[in-house]
């Protein structure tokens, strides 16, 4: 188990396109939705300026396309192509393939997160405590790990020419629903309720939190993480149930 | 060879592979229909069947991949998913892929890091013959030497039961007969083989007991030279002048069907030697004389008629 998720992390490192895109285009969204914006305002119902705000919503939002996007139609792709009916063959149990697809996405999100954070510290003087920066880190990286989850399972749901755009639904739909392009305090009453609910919005709480002084909250953390274990353990029994013809 | 009737040590070990009344439709096609089947310790056995005869399902089943509708499939007395697990199988399917952008080798280390009893590494490499292509990228391979690196990944370990899907499919002569010294070096260890195939020369070369499958019914079960005597029909055909006698062409011997239209004669025969020699015994001069093997799919047509004929 261990050398497969090895191999995994391995081959996204050699996959150079793909790493460099992933890691640039969250920053250059940060800068696009950030450039307008001056630096002491505070955003409506939160406590936080517009470019400190973006920062965690766009490192969330590019740690969560390069996982979902990434994810989801090479497990798809590899499910017509055949591998995973020869894993299948193997001793390898469900959890393992998982695992080993969760752990390689997490080697593209960390850099993702790390650039984003530099870009607005170097161009929109975004600063805060070293244990804040630290702990932002680890809060949104851990939590990328819960759609890396998510896109695994979209990868065995769907197939073929499905999976891009049921992907990009779901991907859209949480993003925005909860609250990474604009502050969800923009959202009439009755969406936030349901917002408040959402993966993407725990996740974008964790960094909010930080970023405030505060420990995240614990609504949050328990929202990511049941999010986590539904997604994670729903793909482990659809890779061991998936009877897809190659 | 009497490996349709094994001696009594065998019978009392659990059956390698056992079917017993296994039925699998997918929508209206009956993939599998009331198969049943064992195969013995040390056996090399030949799955043959045209295209869609249901060989591909039937190893699906027997893998544990799909699940059958009625009937039981184990394998060692276990479950497949648990011979899996306990090493006991290897398996090379039509329909298995490999894992892209990683190379030969570390594809080969993973598969061996994944068997409960490994061989090493570089052993299952020169074995498969894949050692010189260690370096190379998976994705950049030929098909045959991808069939090859599958070869590897079902032998990585040591397996009681090896199972090929249409193994040399992709390869040249060199390399399918390379391929099948190898496999007879697996069987020569007292490993099972089992492979599907649709040559009937490459099961009788092989196999030392071949089951045929047609449309997902076992039709055959015997040594190959069995089979080949069922199968063995050959088609001749020739052109006569002058008048013909039809009374002496159907009393030719060995025929089993007979056509005359116009100058043409069409005939089936078992044994197509010596309904020529009678022939020529007749005093006739035949022009244009052609005699061909019947494909696999009119032999197996032959079979089942031979077959219902006997029911009847």
């Amino acid at each position: 188990m261990n050398t497969l998720i090895k191999l995994e992390i391995t081959r996204t490192l050699r996959n150079k396109k793909f790493m460099f895109f992933s890691v640039v285009y969250p920053s250059a969204l940060y800068l696009l939705f950030a450039a307008s914006q001056n630096s002491t305002d505070k955003v409506k119902g939160t406590d936080l300026t517009f470019p400190a705000l973006y920062m965690v919503s766009m490192a969330s939002f590019g740690a969560i396309t390069a996982v979902l996007m990434g994810n989801s139609e090479k497990i798809a792709k590899e499910r017509e192509k055949g591998w995973v009916r020869q894993l299948r063959l193997t001793t390898l149990p469900g959890r393992g393939y998982v695992l080993a697809k969760i752990a390689s996405a997490g080697v593209v999100t960390l850099p993702c997160i790390v650039v984003v954070f530099l870009v607005a510290a170097v161009t929109k003087g975004v600063r805060f405590e070293a244990w804040q920066w630290g702990a932002l880190t680890v809060a949104i990286w851990a939590g990328s790990l819960c759609f890396a989850a998510l896109g695994v399972a979209i990868g065995y749901i769907a197939s073929g020419d499905a999976v891009r755009p049921i992907t990009m639904i779901i991907y859209f739909g949480l993003s925005i629903l909860g609250g990474l392009w604009m502050p969800s305090t923009v959202f009439p009453q009755w969406l936030q309720n349901i917002a408040e609910w959402l993966p993407t919005h725990a996740y974008a709480a964790l960094g909010q939190a930080i970023e405030l002084g505060d420990a995240p909250h614990g609504k949050d953390l328990a929202i990511l993480v049941f999010y986590f274990l539904l997604f994670a353990g729903g793909a482990a029994w659809l890779y061991r149930k998936d009877t897809l013809k190659a | 060879m009497t490996q349709t009737a094994p001696p009594t040590e065998q019978r009392t070990a659990p059956s390698v592979v056992s079917f017993e009344n296994v039925n699998k439709s997918y929508g209206d096609v009956r993939a599998v229909a009331d198969l049943s089947l064992r195969l013995h310790p040390g056996e090399t056995v030949a799955l043959l069947g045209p295209n869609g005869a249901g060989k591909s399902s039937t190893l699906d089943l027997l893998l544990g991949l799909r699940n059958a509708d009625s009937g039981t499939v184990s394998l060692f007395g276990m479950t497949p998913a648990q011979a899996i697990n306990a090493g006991k199988v290897g398996a090379m399917l039509q329909s298995g892929g490999l894992m892209e952008d990683v190379t030969v080798r570390e594809l080969v280390k993973l598969g061996c890091d994944l068997h409960p009893k490994p061989h090493p590494v570089a052993e299952v490499m020169d074995r498969a013959g894949i050692a010189q292509i260690a370096d190379r990228k998976v994705n950049k391979l030929s098909g045959g030497q991808e069939q090859r690196v599958r070869f590897a990944l079902a032998t990585v370990g040591a397996n009681d039961l090896i199972v090929l899907d249409e193994p040399t499919t992709g390869m040249d002569v060199t390399a399918r007969q390379a391929f099948w010294a190898t496999m007879r070096e697996q069987a020569a260890q007292g490993r099972t083989v089992l492979f599907a195939t649709h040559y009937l020369e490459e099961a009788d070369a092989i196999a030392d007991r071949v089951l045929v499958l047609h449309k997902g019914r076992l039709l055959a079960d015997g040594t190959a030279a069995e089979i080949k005597a069922k199968a063995g029909a050959r088609r001749v055909s020739f052109d006569l002048e002058g008048a013909i006698d039809e009374a002496a062409l159907r009393a030719l011997p060995f025929l089993s069907t007979i056509d005359i239209s116009g100058r043409t004669v069409r005939i089936q025969s078992h044994d197509a030697d010596a309904t020529m020699h009678a022939v020529y015994g007749l005093g006739l001069y035949p022009r244009n004389l052609e005699v061909a093997g019947l494909g696999l799919e009119q032999a197996f047509v032959a079979i089942t008629s031979a077959e219902e004929a006997n029911a009847a």
